[in-house]
């Protein structure tokens, strides 16, 4: 049962502890306004704000969308995985600024248009950048690539930090994933990213998975293409 | 000099501007500032306890094994709820909630324990 996600006790403290964080900094990054005496830091303080808040926005419209999941509220279409990575970048640029992270996007598909909900994707692709946004390390841009992959089009995320355990790999590839904890992968996630975007990848009969480097982490989703050749 | 040792990047901006003039040096995990703790001992040490690697309390216990550690204060400023018998016990100088401090607790905290200050 999809909701399954505020039954557990455990899970509803992940989802508690995730949303605190960004509440938190948002109120003190507010208190700080105090403390700043010009009005350009004030103005940087305000797009951070603006930015830390739209994460914490994010994380609860993804997990509204989970418990609507059941009501088959959304409908598959061609998709253009390009645009949708476009906006989550253009979305999350500021976040990694602040967070003093890069990312990079490599196009390489070329066949264009793929299968799947846009709403659903763009959290998808959302959760996959903030989770390398935490685990890449020290002046390592993540990457953001999309490539056709025999009748697929794969969008993957790649981290440069610290690899997720055997155990927690073997679990996403079987595909065990009933609750946030299960793929709290590495020591300070909690895996609510992750564990929203296998519940979206799931519903929209895409493939989840991911990649072990021996430097990082790669989180990918398989999209069907779409026979439709163009969206104009 | 204080040292600030919290995975979470978004905070470092929040520290410089509250804690302005005095000398501070981020760390992203435990690890990495108990190495640095070998080059220079910090006045005042500022900790989250939910890190990548090793948590906040191994960082603690890590420090309280060395004698030349054991004695540079402590707070631990973190998400996570906590008992005030946890200050005692791991003999920190002040448990503030992320959510709920204030800017000039911290200011307190730096003013009282960072002999450093500089400006």
């Amino acid at each position: 049962m999809e909701s399954e996600v505020f039954d557990a006790s455990s899970s509803v403290t992940v989802v508690a502890h995730e949303l605190k964080a960004p509440l938190s900094l948002t109120r003190q990054l507010a208190l700080s306004l105090d403390f700043e005496d010009s009005i350009e830091g004030a103005r940087e303080v305000g797009r951070q704000i603006v930015a830390t808040s739209e994460r914490a926005l994010q994380q609860v419209n993804d997990l509204t969308r989970i418990a609507r999941l059941d009501d088959a509220l959304f409908e598959m279409e061609p998709v253009n995985p390009r645009v949708v990575c476009d906006e989550v970048i253009s979305e999350l640029w500021q976040l990694f600024r602040f967070n003093r992270r890069e990312i990079e996007i490599e196009y390489r598909n070329k066949r264009r248009l793929a299968v799947a909900n846009r709403q659903l994707l763009y959290s998808v692709v959302y959760n996959f950048c903030l989770n390398a946004m935490n685990y890449s390390g020290e002046d390592l841009p993540s990457r953001i690539s999309v490539y056709d992959r025999q009748n697929k089009i794969r969008i993957d995320v790649r981290d440069f930090g610290p690899t997720v355990p055997t155990k927690v790999w073997r679990e996403i590839k079987d595909g065990f994933v009933k609750r946030p904890v299960d793929i709290a992968m590495r020591p300070g996630s909690s895996g609510l990213g992750l564990y929203i975007a296998a519940k979206f990848a799931n519903y929209m009969h895409s493939d989840f998975g991911l990649v072990r480097h021996r430097d990082g982490t790669s989180f990918y989703i398989d999209l069907p293409i779409s026979g439709q050749l163009s969206l104009v | 000099m204080i040292f600030v040792i919290d995975d979470d990047r978004g905070w470092e901006n929040y520290y410089r501007r509250i804690l302005k003039g005095h000398e501070l040096e981020f760390f992203h995990d435990g690890i990495a500032a108990i190495s640095e703790m070998d080059v220079v001992t910090p006045d005042f040490v500022i900790l989250d306890i939910l890190l990548v690697g090793p948590t906040g309390f191994a960082v603690l216990n890590e420090m309280r094994s060395y004698p030349e550690l054991a004695e540079v204060p402590v707070a631990i400023i973190s998400s996570v709820a906590m008992k005030d018998e946890i200050a005692q016990q791991y003999g920190v100088v002040a448990v503030l909630d992320k959510s709920e401090m204030d800017p000039s607790d911290l200011l307190a905290l730096a003013k009282e324990y960072d002999g450093k200050k500089s400006a």
